[in-house]
């Protein structure tokens, strides 16, 4: 009796390391079969109707979807800062299967309550402003960002007014980079004039505000308002030195001509990369950890330094 | 230490003593196999992982040198480009009467897939001539550009650039484009004489990405490409680098010279393998993660480990049974020899198992069957001298009994006192009958106690009734058995040194009663007795033997027949006093008929 007991209990354990070998060779294929069949899917939606301002961060969010595994679905509104369309897009996106989302918020207070729901589901990660449901932020420190335009307004003011172009309607980033640089400004005694306008009439509207503040100076917060701006004022022939924000193509070709005074920038390819990474990271259960994007300020003659074209232009054929 | 393995090795000998032959098979085997298993596996798994890395240099090698081919091809296509625009179109252009435009509108279309700009600029950095763009930025200062300079610092060389963003030429579109400058110093014609002059072949970038980007390494491992002072050209994930979010070991890989080498980068382990790109002096970087190759090696270590854990247990398993076949029927041998020792007779020897232990078994077999012949040899022999002591003490019955009983016969025939002469003769020829049994040596309790009651009416007669004798059987005697000739030596004694001073009074009991198990005859006489020392003494079988004018059968004799016969438990009891008289008790086993047939047959003629 206790022979046979032996005996089972021996091949019990034959058994199982018998099974542990051929689980030793059929779990790393099985492993890697797993990593090919579900491919994460992630939906970025931005806040503009103009997917070419983020054609650098698209490129950066593409990047690390290839390395990570991940297939992205790139969305625009068909109005800007449409937060309602915005809302409706993300759920869509969430009852399509999306497993993240990746969103530049057009109202982040109005966003944040719609999205409450929604992050249960699969995580967010927003760009440009704070949002609270969201697993991580990427921005640059918008506060820090407002502040270091107005000093560098401050360095070419000589008097006058300065006009901000509250161009951000909701937008958290938007709002808190302009106040940083009202406060900064009004703190060395500067007056600011500070105007609603939308980014698409920018085209139309700027020389009639710099006319009705007497603005010496203008300063616009987002990159999409700085194009415009930078625009406007090369079809008007304003003079007043125009500080933005954000390094498009159009914007860099106006800091060569003079156009674009200053601009504070980041890398936007960074901030598609990380965001990405984030959103990937966040559906894996990893942690994943907010940072405050680096930013820097260019000036015209800066733009073709070696470092700096490197953050400003990325590599691409 | 060397106490240590002295105590290790005194702890597996003690261990190995205590082994059963199963357990010493089995250990050593499994032991043996495993160490060769393990040698083996060792061996194997660090050929294969020097075979792994070797292939994976090898393949990293084998792909670096076919980038380097596509790169060199391209580059020389590019250099072919410049040769042609200078040596077919700027050489064979007066700058005065005529223009460049149209030689280099050609060569840029034929070659618009790889290019991004073909400009000349006069040896101050004036634009003389470029396609597809012409206008010159207001803030352009190409002399003041690296490639110029390198141009006009190295006039015979062509000089490749690091990649950068071409930013000479107004572009309506906004265009920013990453490329690589060839540049090289050019004499232009103006007016049929000679001046410095820069020819410039920006390349897309996208050609030398084009070239590299397909090119992987195994495990993940992938190219990068860098000039002579590790400034980077080309890495799958550039912008990354650049934009800080990523770093690259491209400084030290520019220290390198051709060939593959082990570094540790951020904590990680990596083969890099480096070949140079003829000309240019950039350098094509080869990167093999160690982690991917030890990720593989691990998953064969865990392989090797559970496929090893997985044989010696087999092996063990197997083992064990093997050695258990062999052993067994050692191990029964074994067992059979115990039961052997055991005093078990029924034993059966096995002659089972391989051929050594089936020659040890028969032989075991043998020795055990001899031995049981010499055993009942002996006990035959045991038997017969036993049979032959009893005979000769038996045959002790002392003829001077006879003599002095036919004397007294004679005697009291010529008295005329025939009665008594024919009671004694009566009495003798009785004792003689009762003494011969037909040869038995155990004979009914009844007949032994008319055995005594006959010699006692001889000794009564001859010693003219100085004593009295009672002779009684209680009840549970019935029927019983008892050995032959034991109370007649008792009585003897108690007349010789009991009676032998009595007056008229003298008593002789016998009485025979059960006890239990037991049969137990007491003699008991009032005589003079003795001292209990001399009573103890009289069955000491050291102590020597005194002739006495009784029957000749001594109550030594007694005592050792009934031992000889039914063991130690049994024989003679004498409580003696001085003055008080003796009391012989004679145990016996209480044997029926069929309980004293086995002795009967035993001691039997």
């Amino acid at each position: 009796m206790k022979k046979k007991r032996n005996a089972v209990i021996q091949l019990g354990i034959l058994g199982f390391l018998g099974t542990a070998v051929i689980l030793t060779m059929v779990l790393p294929q099985m492993a890697d079969g797993r990593k090919t069949a579900v491919p994460m899917e992630l939906s970025v939606v931005i806040r503009e109707s103009d997917s070419g301002l983020w054609s650098n961060t698209r490129l950066g969010m593409e990047q690390a979807a290839g390395e990570l595994g991940a297939e992205l679905r790139f969305l625009t509104l068909s109005a800007p800062d449409d937060r309602e369309e915005q809302a409706e897009l993300l759920a869509r996106e969430v009852s399509g299967g999306a497993h993240a989302l990746v969103v530049v918020p057009a109202d982040p207070d109005w966003l944040g309550s719609r999205l409450k729901d929604l992050a249960g589901q699969c995580p967010v990660v927003a760009m440009e402003s704070m949002l609270e449901e969201a697993a991580l932020t990427v921005a640059p420190d918008n506060e820090a960002l407002g502040r270091e335009l107005a000093l560098a307004a401050l360095q070419d003011w000589s008097g006058g007014a300065v006009l901000l172009l509250d161009t951000g309607e909701n937008s958290a980033g938007v709002n808190a980079r302009l106040e940083a640089a009202r406060r900064t400004l009004e703190e060395e005694g500067v007056q600011t004039e500070r105007r609603v306008a939308q980014t698409a009439a920018l085209a139309g509207v700027l020389e009639g505000l710099v006319e009705e503040t007497g603005a010496v100076q203008v300063m616009a917060f987002e990159p999409a308002a700085t194009q415009r701006a930078a625009e406007a004022k090369e079809n008007c022939g304003l003079p007043q030195p125009l500080y933005g924000v954000g390094v498009t193509a159009a914007v860099a070709a106006g800091l060569e001509r003079g156009t674009v005074s200053a601009v504070a920038a980041w890398s936007d390819y960074a901030a598609g990369y990380l965001a990405v990474q984030g959103a990937v990271r966040a559906v894996r259960g990893q942690a994943v950890q907010a940072e405050a994007l680096p930013f820097f300020l260019v000036r015209g003659e800066d733009i073709y330094d070696s470092d700096m074209q490197k953050l400003l232009f990325p590599v691409t054929s | 230490m060397r106490a240590f393995f002295k105590r290790f090795a005194g702890k597996i000998a003690d261990r190995y003593r205590k082994m059963s032959i199963q357990m010493v098979i089995s250990l050593s085997f499994t032991t043996v196999a495993v160490v060769g298993m393990v040698f083996m596996g060792l061996s194997l798994y660090l050929r294969f992982s020097t075979t792994a890395e070797n292939l994976v240099e090898d393949s990293s090698q084998r792909v670096l040198a076919q980038v380097n081919l596509n790169l060199d091809s391209y580059l020389r296509r590019m250099m072919r480009i410049s040769d042609t625009m200078y040596y077919r179109v700027i050489k064979n252009v007066d700058l005065a009467e005529d223009s460049l435009i149209d030689g280099m509108n050609l060569l840029y279309e034929e070659n618009r897939d790889s290019l991004v700009s073909i400009a000349v600029f006069d040896g101050l950095g004036k634009l003389v001539s470029a396609v597809p763009l012409s206008n010159l930025k207001e803030s352009a200062l190409p002399q003041e550009s690296g490639w110029f300079q390198a141009a006009v610092s190295r006039m015979e060389n062509l000089h490749f650039s690091t990649p950068h963003v071409q930013h000479l030429f107004d572009d309506p579109d906004y265009r920013y484009r990453w490329v690589v400058s060839l540049s090289r110093h050019v004499q232009l014609t103006r007016s049929g004489a000679t001046e410095r002059g820069v020819l410039l072949v920006d390349m897309s970038f996208s050609g030398i990405e084009q070239v590299c980007r397909n090119a992987e390494l195994s495990n993940g491992g992938y190219v990068y490409l860098i000039d002579g002072s590790g400034e980077l050209i080309y890495h799958p994930r550039q912008q990354l680098i650049y934009a800080g979010l990523l770093e690259e070991n491209n400084q030290r890989a520019a220290s390198y010279r051709d060939g593959t080498y082990r570094e540790d980068f951020q904590g990680q382990s990596r083969q890099i393998t480096v070949k140079t790109v003829g000309y240019t002096g950039w350098k094509l970087v080869g990167v093999v993660p160690g982690e991917s190759l030890a990720a593989n090696t691990q998953q064969m270590f865990l392989f090797g480990t559970s496929l090893l854990l997985f044989s010696v247990f087999l092996m063990a398993f197997l083992n064990f049974r093997i050695s258990a076949h062999i052993s067994d029927p050692i191990r029964r041998l074994e067992q059979s020899i115990k039961e052997l020792e055991a005093g078990q007779e029924d034993v059966e020897i096995e002659e089972g198992g391989c051929y050594e232990v089936q020659r040890l078994g028969h032989s075991i077999r043998s020795m055990v069957s001899t031995m049981r012949h010499l055993m009942d040899d002996i006990i035959q022999q045991e038997g017969q001298k036993r049979r032959s002591e009893l005979e000769v003490l038996q045959s002790q019955i002392n003829p001077h009994f006879l003599y002095n009983t036919l004397d007294s016969v004679i005697w009291m025939t010529e008295a005329g006192r025939y009665e008594e002469a024919i009671q004694m003769v009566t009495s003798l020829a009785r004792l003689f009958r009762i003494s011969l049994s037909r040869g038995k040596s155990v004979i009914a309790l009844t007949d032994e106690l008319e055995h005594a009651r006959h010699y006692m009416t001889i000794q009564e007669i001859r010693y003219k009734n100085k004593f009295e004798t009672k002779i009684s059987a209680q009840p549970g005697t019935e029927g019983l058995y008892t050995l032959k000739l034991i109370v007649q030596p008792i009585l003897e004694n108690a007349i010789y040194h009991g009676m032998a001073s009595a007056e008229d009074d003298g008593l002789i009991s016998v009485t025979a009663r059960r006890e239990g198990m037991d049969l137990v005859i007491e003699v008991t006489d009032n005589g003079m007795g003795m001292r209990p020392e001399v009573a103890a003494s009289l069955l000491d079988e050291n102590r020597p033997d005194v002739r006495t004018t009784g029957s000749g059968i001594g109550v030594r004799n007694v005592h050792r027949r009934i031992q000889l016969t039914f063991g130690p438990r049994y024989g003679l009891t004498i409580c003696s006093e001085p003055d008080e008289g003796t009391t012989v008790q004679i145990r016996v086993p209480a044997l029926d008929e069929t309980g004293a047939a086995p002795y009967q047959r035993e001691d039997g003629p």
